[in-house]
């Protein structure tokens, strides 16, 4: 594994007291991971080696002894992971909360084993328990209202009164209303400051082609390509977790995942259903059996807790015995390299990746071509069908034309192959000379560059010099949303009709232009048959 | 090559997708502001809107406003849409630029099924072929074509702040005025003024 790989952001927030035998441990309020702000009683999502689903928790304690960061989580549990005692129907997104004494109860992790934040809400009628909002329900990842004890097994609706040594309340819905974060972008120079929400897995698939503006939670900037060296990828483990059988964990969260686009278009929308996570081709991560070879890490880590029978097992998360923090070196077995668990999977997606992610990806990795001078009435399956034949490889494509400022005769696709080769080759071959149509095609590598659309935009205008009561700036904020026919007998009638009057011109002046350059395509095409017959 | 089945199924697929095409406008100069319930908003009143599908920007390297495909319930309602539109300014959220609005086209459409029997017939040119001059000249065509367009795209944009500069302005001016209007009424000055000039108020 490379040595080097990036240091994950880090920071403490507020302290707490001291405390420890030696008082050399120091307790926390909160900590930032890799831009992300957790805060006690937090929910949040940990990894387990060998499963493609995170297990959900609640931060209890947090503290730092001996340069060691540590994280007590109070667990929940997934409907499938207790459905020997489940009685009667669950609800949608319904996870259930520790509680009483004993194994499965709580665990302690090393901090850099969190892996995103989740929003859990608690819909218990129970007086203690702030009554969620419908629509905080609605847009939680989860909700839970039932205990389950994990000490006689037995699940409830009563609230006890204390679990893992705290009061309940401070385990059920904070006092104010969450906020719920806004789409993070996938660009790790995400702009808004609000800690991400992890999506759930289980998260209905995803549409591909939303809105740009459509609130898709996006989990942690996280979805890094794996560095051709360090090859720890999730395996694509396709089998339920059956939890029953589970053996001691050995438990190393994933690091990195790595969302790869399959060669088959169609196929990526199967595989990625199971999660978005591709194995490397390298003999390293591509075990097929992970939870053997789980057990085979267990056989060379000494675990302190042992599973009883059919017990539940210790989610304990532990990182290789020799890593610190920072230092991971590559496990004693041949399979596993255990890094640290700082990347999030990008599971925004673990359904379906759009078009737009694809875009990125490819272009990081060089497989992203960009394709001119085709025939504007090309679809998409036509481009593939096109590049099949004429090069013999397989790609993604999408037709990009702006409807109102491109030129119609100059169609403009985005390719995106398997390998950066294919794309070279097809890059080379096609501008030698390949003629679609009587078009010659052109092509190049890579992403335009497309800036941000700002927020302002050019001719909504406002009164500055005017000042405004806060109650009117709430009026004037709702007011943005209204649409109106402009009446004649306005001053906006007169601003309008202005602006009617450019746009008429600019068509006009496109229309021109479009036309024009149709004329010469086609004097040229005359041309071209002129000299191809003179040729001959 | 395809059966008889597939070709059947691909041109239904196609002639749904063109009737789509048909009650579907595309709405361009938009505030990056407009979100889909502004437009379901903003054309609840002379259309239902089932769909919206925002254009994503990838080839044009400025700031351009925003633009969007609306699928309607049907083509009467995007034909009344549409000539709302054209003959009113219509405002979506914000002051005082109209959208704009025209019958969508099926190349508009990025995920658009593709169209049966469309020529796709292509041919290698290399050097020393009698065509490949004209080729590599027809190449370079376009690429000119293609800036000149950007170019055009350009200008306009910036004629388009210029307009939205100058009407700023002159509202600014106008909202200056009428403040002082409203300052001279309220603190009185205007009926020392009118009994100074000996003007009746009431009038």
């Amino acid at each position: 594994m490379d040595g080097s790989s990036e240091r994950i952001q880090f920071s403490w927030g507020k302290r707490r007291a001291k405390g420890g035998v030696k008082m050399d441990t120091r307790f926390y309020e909160s900590f930032t991971l890799d831009n992300v702000k957790y805060s006690l009683y937090d929910c949040v999502y940990l990894f387990k080696h060998g499963d493609p689903e995170p297990y959900i928790g609640k931060i209890v304690k947090i503290w730092e002894q001996n340069q060691a960061k540590k994280v007590k989580i109070l667990w929940f549990f997934f409907p499938d992971e207790i459905q020997k005692y489940l009685r009667g129907s669950v609800m949608e997104k319904e996870i259930f909360l520790a509680s009483g004494d004993g194994i499965g109860l709580a665990d302690v992790n090393p901090l850099e084993a969190v892996a995103g934040k989740c929003t859990v809400i608690c819909i218990s009628k129970d007086e203690r328990n702030r009554q969620p909002s419908p629509r905080e329900q609605a847009m939680a990842d989860y909700i839970f209202y039932r205990v389950f004890n994990v000490e006689n097994c037995t699940l409830s609706d009563q609230l006890p009164d204390k679990i893992a040594g705290l009061g309940v309340e401070v385990l059920l819905n904070p006092k104010d209303e969450l906020v719920i974060s806004s789409p993070n972008a996938l660009n790790p120079n995400a702009d808004d400051g609000l800690a991400a929400t992890a999506p759930p897995p289980h998260s209905a698939v995803k549409e591909e082609n939303e809105s740009p503006d459509a609130a898709v939670p996006l989990s942690q900037p996280a979805a890094k390509e794996v560095d051709a060296k360090s090859p720890a990828a999730v395996p694509l483990s396709q089998s339920v977790v059956n939890k029953e059988d589970q053996k001691p964990v050995a438990a190393i969260p994933i690091s990195k995942s790595v969302i790869k686009k399959e060669d088959k278009k169609s196929v990526a929308a199967v595989s990625v259903s199971q999660s978005a996570i591709k194995e490397e081709e390298k003999p390293v991560a591509s075990t097929p059996h992970p939870r053997s070879a789980v057990v085979e890490n267990n056989a060379k880590h000494t675990q302190s807790q042992n599973a009883q029978g059919g017990e539940r097992p210790p989610k304990k998360l532990k990182l290789s015995q020799e890593a610190t923090v920072k230092n991971m070196t590559p496990a004693v077995t041949e399979t596993r390299p255990l890094e640290l668990p700082s990347r999030q999977a990008d599971r925004s997606k673990w359904f379906k990746i759009s078009w737009d992610d694809k875009l990125q990806r490819a272009d990081e990795q060089g497989t992203l071509v960009y394709i001119q001078n085709l025939d504007i009435n090309f679809a998409a399956a036509d481009i593939e069908e096109l590049i099949r034949e004429a090069l013999q490889l397989n790609c993604t494509a999408k037709p990009i034309n702006h409807p109102t400022y491109d030129d119609p005769n100059n169609g403009k696709a985005y390719a995106i192959f398997s390998t950066k080769k294919a794309a070279d080759d097809a890059i080379s071959k096609i501008n030698s000379g390949l003629v679609v149509g009587g078009r010659p095609l052109y092509c190049s590598k890579g992403l335009l560059k497309v800036p941000k659309s700002s927020g302002t935009f050019v001719g909504h205008l406002s009164l500055h010099n005017i000042k405004i009561g806060p109650k009117q700036r709430e009026e004037q904020k709702k007011a943005v949303s209204t649409s109106h026919c402009s009446q004649p007998n306005t001053i906006e009638y007169d601003l309008a009709l202005d602006w009617m009057l450019l746009r008429a011109k600019q068509e006009k002046k496109f229309e021109i232009l479009h036309k024009d350059h149709k004329n010469a395509r086609e004097g040229f095409a005359s041309i071209g048959s002129k000299a191809a017959k003179a040729g001959k | 090559m395809e059966t008889s089945k597939e070709k059947a199924s691909k041109d239904k697929e196609y002639a749904d997708f063109e009737e789509k095409v048909k009650r579907t406008i595309y709405i361009d100069h938009l505030s990056p502001q407009v979100t889909t319930p502004v437009i379901k908003a903003a054309l609840a009143q002379c259309a239902n809107v089932t769909n919206v599908e925002f254009i994503v920007n990838y080839t044009i390297p400025y700031d351009i406003p925003s633009a969007a495909l609306v699928e309607l319930d049907d083509e009467m309602q995007a034909k009344a849409a549409v000539e709302l539109m054209t003959d009113f300014p219509f405002i979506i959220g914000g002051m005082p630029r109209p959208v704009h609005a025209t019958h969508a086209k099926a190349e508009m459409f990025r995920d658009r099924p593709p169209c049966p029997g469309l020529r796709k017939d292509f041919r290698w040119i290399k050097q020393g072929d009698g065509e490949y001059e004209v080729m590599r000249k027809l190449k370079n065509l376009a690429k000119r074509h293609e800036s000149e367009n950007m170019a055009l795209i350009k200008n306009l944009l910036d004629e388009e702040k210029e307009l939205a500069k100058q009407q700023q302005e002159a509202l600014n001016g106008n909202g200056k005025k009428y403040e002082m209007l409203e300052d001279v009424v309220s603190d009185g000055t205007i009926r020392k003024l009118a009994h100074h000039y000996g003007v009746r108020l009431d009038d």
